[in-house]
């Protein structure tokens, strides 16, 4: 539980695997998919969305999603 | 999705968040299914390199990596996933959030009868294949739980006066078939298989359902609250000599690839100009 290195809770990413870089994209509009590996997202700049990657697994639902500010 | 909709897509991701601890406990009857899906893996020369497992419950994935197929796995619940080796994607069987030709074999065992959108969800199967990609799915269909269905709605009209629907509208086989053509797969192949399985008492099957993520996720379901009293009376009215309930597991076992050319093709009508008797050797004309 104290260990700062993994764990959900410890703020650590777990980075994207390129393969899923390469192949994921927009479920709703189908479109390519920009990695932000700042804040650990995968961002729909098409449907203003930005998907979470939770300890490496992409969660690819659209009403899970971040909705972007416009602008 | 759509208003047309009759499965509640929240409800199926909260029964697989519920499940996904619990699963390893009905592993076998889902092995038992991916086992006999997978062993037609073994009918084809071809051989594959990166799979799409989609909904495999932990069973698929491991198969797939015991070919030494590079296997990505799917699941509308992120917690189904814990534990799959390779790559994970939470994902939504109605929306695939993969580019066209991302994959060179889909498997799907037991776990698109919760779509509600069957023929669109083929259709994006096909498309994430890449040319000459195998898709396989393991589909329950009629008359799986038919008897079920049947106890049910008159154990409930007999104690209340009304039904709701408790049990999955699954496809007949034929759908299953048409469901493939619709979509476009090539060299379509769909046969049938059946698990029988048999429960003792109802409350383990319930309990088995809830492990496996597959309690009722109709939109209808919450109209009025299964009675409890109803589903014992079914349960109990289907008892065989062996004082056991059986509910088969009727399935289709779909087989389709990706059209690509040089695949085999039906001959055109008209495209024979060779006369039987010819064929044959026949020289009595």
């Amino acid at each position: 539980m104290t260990d700062e290195t993994s764990g959900p809770e410890s703020g650590a990413k777990v980075p994207l695997d390129p393969l899923l870089l390469e192949i994921l994209v927009c479920p709703v509009t189908r479109t390519a998919l920009r990695y932000d590996a700042e804040a650990g997202e995968l961002v729909s700049d098409a449907a203003g969305l930005a998907f979470e990657v939770r300890d490496g697994i992409p969660i690819m639902l659209p009403e899970e999603a971040r909705v972007l500010d416009p602008g | 999705m759509s208003k047309a909709a009759i499965f509640d897509r929240r409800a199926v991701r909260l029964h697989r968040d519920r499940a996904a601890s619990l699963v390893a406990h009905v592993a076998p009857i889902l092995d038992a299914v991916a086992e006999r899906l997978l062993d037609r893996l073994d009918d084809t020369t071809h051989r594959f390199a990166r799979a799409l497992d989609i909904g495999g419950r932990g069973v698929v994935a491991p198969r797939l990596a015991a070919r030494g197929i590079e296997t990505i796995s799917c699941d509308l619940s992120a917690a189904m996933l814990v534990g799959a080796p390779g790559l994970r994607v939470a994902a939504d069987e109605e929306c695939l959030p993969f580019a066209a030709g991302s994959f060179d074999l889909v498997v799907a065992s037991l776990s698109l009868h919760w779509v509600n959108d069957l023929p669109g969800t083929f259709a994006q199967i096909r498309h994430i294949l890449r040319p000459d990609g195998l898709f396989l799915a393991a589909l329950p269909v009629l008359p799986t739980a038919a008897p079920l269905r049947e106890a049910l709605i008159a154990a409930e009209s007999d104690l209340s006066g009304g039904a709701a629907p408790r049990i999955s509208p699954y496809p007949r086989l034929h759908d299953a078939a048409a469901l493939m053509q619709r979509a476009g797969f090539a060299l379509p192949v769909v046969d049938t298989d059946r698990l029988a399985l048999a429960w003792r008492r109802p409350d383990s099957l319930l309990r088995d359902l809830r492990r496996a993520g597959e309690t009722n996720a109709l939109r209808l379901r919450e109209q009025r609250p299964l009675d409890p009293g109803a589903f014992a009376a079914a349960f109990a009215s289907l008892l065989g000599e062996d004082a056991t309930m059986p509910l088969d597991l009727h399935l289709a076992m779909l087989t389709g690839w990706a059209p690509a050319p040089g695949q085999p093709k039906p001959l055109a009508p008209g495209a024979f100009d060779t006369p039987l008797g010819a064929a044959l050797g026949d020289t009595t004309e």
